[in-house]
């Protein structure tokens, strides 16, 4: 009898005010690591590693908030490290045939959506579980892009296009620049559209979605599509950062991608989420391991510190929610 | 049941030693006495005293959020009491963990069943307590075992299926057997028919008698006064955390019982009024579909159109097939005269049909997400100005009917899963007050609501008949539709085989039609 617990008056805290909270805590911790890194050593506040801090987040950042829409409707994307070493292939490959830039722009990114739109079209018309269809694609993208690449790269010469990863504008580089431009329409479209409530909605429970009129169906192409695409759009940034088109880079990224996730409060069991939440992961995790890196750990501690931290900021979260309960 | 003492003896720890020496019969054997629960401020029961007598059917009866969860979980010791004692046996007792209450024989059926479906019958049956032959579980053994203890009860299951491949009504009796093999003396039920067809509950009845004959003594927790005075001896009354009375059933009647729960009658719970019919809203033609068939009925504007059955007789699957959900496969549906193909959900709602479906916790919620989202979810599309939703406007809607449906809550933010049953249905309602519709199908609309807030929902089909909307009400509870309904269509095996106009027809014709004996 659930009544006595809201007759009590100490029903769960308002959710918004819980992720507020939770985001500004996540902020704290962000700034608490840059302080103690900034006393710690004499590099770390120096413009040169800021930008490259910034630079590393990036990436992650954005596909975490990819990730984050599909992990919101109770699904996963294993796939986006694969789709952005294939797609880093695509775009360096049609610049390579002579492809006008923005053309190879816009192709690269319509892979994206066609990867999606295929993850969704397992999901929803066969039936397939979300890990299956996308651990599949996965391997397979992974095979089609050393295919085509012959199990070597391919140089990219369009300096126009390389140039772009090192660039500063208003110094503060490009690459952060690109998180902003996804981060605001993915918020207004998570956080303030109808789409948005619908991606919340079919997570906590898809038939009381579907007999309330939302188009489950359309809600879970529109998640894979956009995490796709965030894919994408990271494999233009890498190709243009590196210079090459690699099928086999961006290994494990999807982990990065989950990790920031899940760093950012987002619920591997649907209907928990935002958008500022997986920003702050990735930032988090690129500082450790930038932190790292200064203060000369042994990268296959970096690992072990990023796991140890997945699991006591997640316990903390909970004790938390089931605190506020 | 000489396979149950078999079974049981194979462990035999000191405190179940004694739990096998219960009391004489008609003697008492727990004692609560002033027992008192608080959650910070609130009390959820105030100081009560109860006696329960061994052997003997006691019935608890009270509105959602009365207590009696709360006094369960006291007496099985998943939650602490704040004061008061209890005696077992005369000895005073702690209880404040789960282990001890089951380790002294105390035991209970949860309306929602807590076992793994995943596993076979045998396999929960014996969950905790495997019969092992040096550290290797003997499954034929404990299939057997729990067969020939299914058997003995009579239940007529097969203890090598999964558990999840079986009806929730028959998952209960599973509970139930494990519970009457684990050497009980004390045994809750909490609303235990809930979600029974009534074959089921007649075995479950009969299992009751049963136990209550080999001297267990039973705690009978229901919102359904005939089921109380089909077994109870004695009934005791909840009202917000106080025990307001002790009955022997012999002495009372449901009206009594009524009146101490919730201080109003029976004519005033099942509020019907009538108004002039107006045009056919719908009408099926030979409608035929996944689970239902040949099913040919209208309803107008300003009439409740009841359809009862047993469970599984297809009435939600007629309401999911009218509503989209599942495509018809013959047959022809008119709306207000015109023939129309309702080819999913979001046509049936553009139409003007709302559906308040048969499970809330399925169908109706997304339990995790704030009431207002629940609210507002089916009109976010009329929400949305431009690319974004009308903050103000969403607010305003998911607080108006917060207030218009006396929704309990202390804000739009909190999440669904926090209501109780009848909190929620009133969500659910909200949900299509805020759409609109001219054709309203409430599916099971007052199970596990409370009596006031069932006399809510009442009065509120009356203001949506009054606006010209029609209703068809789908209940196993045969007095409601029966008190409500304009005209009441019985369904049987997915076919409609009876139809009565308002009180024309008896109660035990119209249930003999849906048995079909």
């Amino acid at each position: 009898m659930s009544a006595e617990t809201v007759d009590s008056g100490t029903g769960p805290a308002p959710r918004k005010g819980v992720s507020i909270l939770f985001g500004l805590t996540l902020l704290g911790l962000l700034l608490f690591l840059w302080l103690l890194l900034g006393l710690a050593t004499n590099s770390f506040w120096t413009p040169n590693n800021i930008s490259n801090l910034l630079r590393q987040g990036a990436m992650t950042a954005i596909l975490a908030v990819g990730q984050t829409f599909v992990i919101i409707t109770a699904g996963i994307d294993l796939s986006v490290g694969a789709v952005v070493g294939f797609t880093s292939v695509i775009v360096a490959w049609l610049l390579a045939a002579g492809v006008p830039l923005w053309i190879a722009i816009i192709l690269t990114l319509a892979f994206g959506v066609l990867i999606g739109a295929f993850h969704a079209f397992g999901i929803v018309r066969m039936g397939l579980p979300p890990f299956i269809i996308t651990l599949a694609t996965l391997t397979s993208l992974r095979g089609i892009g050393l295919l085509i690449t012959n199990g070597s790269t391919i140089s990219i010469t369009n300096e126009a296009f390389t140039n772009f990863s090192r660039a500063d504008f208003l110094g503060v580089p490009s690459l952060f620049w690109m998180v902003i431009v996804v981060a605001i329409p993915a918020y207004v479209f998570l956080h303030l559209s109808r789409f948005g409530r619908y991606l919340f909605a079919v997570g906590s429970n898809s038939e009381a979605a579907r007999l309330s009129g939302v188009n489950v169906h359309r809600t879970i192409y529109l998640a894979y599509i956009l995490s796709s695409t965030c894919a994408a759009f990271v494999g233009l940034l890498l190709a243009s950062r590196i210079g090459i088109g690699n099928a086999t880079q961006a290994e494990g990224w999807e982990l990065q991608a989950i990790a920031s996730s899940v760093i950012g409060g987002t619920s591997l069991f649907g209907a928990v989420g935002s958008v500022h939440g997986p920003l702050l992961g990735a930032f988090i995790l690129a500082t450790i391991n930038n932190g790292a890196n200064l203060l000369n750990v042994n990268s296959f501690w970096q690992r072990i510190i990023t796991g140890v931290l997945i699991i006591v900021i997640v316990y903390f979260d909970q004790l938390r929610r089931r605190g506020a309960r | 049941m000489p396979g149950l003492d078999e079974l049981s003896q194979h462990k035999s720890d000191g405190l179940r030693t004694a739990a096998r020496h219960p009391v004489p019969k008609g003697e008492p054997i727990l004692e609560m006495r002033a027992l008192q629960k608080k959650y910070g401020a609130v009390e959820a029961l105030k100081p009560a005293s109860i006696t329960f007598l061994s052997g003997e059917v006691h019935a608890i009866v009270g509105e959602n959020g009365a207590g009696k969860s709360t006094l369960i979980k006291l007496l099985t010791g998943v939650i602490r009491r704040t004061s008061g004692e209890v005696f077992w046996c005369g000895k005073l007792v702690q209880l404040d963990n789960p282990q001890e209450a089951i380790a002294r024989g105390i035991n209970a059926v949860h309306q929602e069943v807590v076992l793994c479906p995943h596993l076979s019958v045998a396999a929960n049956m014996f969950l905790g307590d495997e019969i092992n032959n040096a550290g290797l579980m003997r499954k034929r053994a404990m299939t057997e075992a729990a067969q020939s203890v299914l058997d003995d009860l009579g239940f007529n299951l097969p203890a090598a299926a999964t558990l999840g491949s079986l009806t929730i009504g028959q998952q209960q009796l599973v509970a139930t057997a494990r519970a009457a093999m684990r050497g009980t003396q004390f045994l809750i039920f909490d609303e235990p028919t809930a979600y029974l067809t009534r074959q089921e509950s007649a075995q479950l009845f009969r299992l009751i008698r049963r136990l209550q004959g080999e001297g267990v003594t039973i705690v009978y927790i229901s919102h359904r006064m005939e089921e109380v005075f089909e077994l109870a001896d004695r009934v005791s009354v909840l009202r917000d955390g106080t025990h307001v009375g002790t009955r022997k059933i012999g002495e009372t009647n449901d009206a009594e019982l009524i009146t101490l729960m919730i201080n109003r009658t029976i004519e005033q719970i099942y509020h019907k009024e009538h108004f002039a019919v107006g045009e056919p809203i719908i009408e099926t033609r030979g409608l035929s579909g996944p689970g239902f068939e040949d099913v040919s009925l209208t309803v107008r504007a300003g009439e409740i159109v009841g359809l009862y059955g047993l469970i599984g007789a297809g009435r939600s699957e007629f309401a999911l097939g009218l509503y989209g959900r599942h495509a018809a496969t013959a047959g022809e549906v008119y709306w207000q005269g015109r023939k129309v193909n309702i080819a999913n959900e979001r046509k049936a709602m553009d139409l003007g049909i709302a559906l308040a479906p048969e499970s809330r916790r399925d169908q109706g919620l997304c339990l995790n997400l704030p009431i207002g989202l629940n609210i507002n979810l089916p009109i976010f599309n009329r929400l949305t100005r431009g690319l974004t939703i009308n903050r103000q406007k969403e607010i305003e809607n998911a607080d108006r009917q917060i207030r218009d449906l006396k929704i309990k809550t202390p804000s739009r933010r909190v999440l669904a899963s926090a209501m109780s049953g009848g909190n929620q249905q009133k969500i659910v309602i909200g949900k299509w007050l805020s759409h609109g519709a001219k054709l309203f199908i409430f599916d099971e609309p007052t199970v596990g609501v409370d009596v006031g807030t069932k006399a809510e929902i009442y009065r509120l089909f009356a203001r949506l008949l009054e606006n010209g909307a029609g209703i068809i009400l789908i209940s196993s509870y045969l007095p409601e539709v029966y008190e409500l309904s304009d005209r009441l269509h019985v369904f049987r095996r997915g076919r409609l085989v009876a139809s009565h106009d308002y009180r024309a027809a008896s109660h035990e014709e119209v249930l003999t039609q849906a048995i079909g004996v």
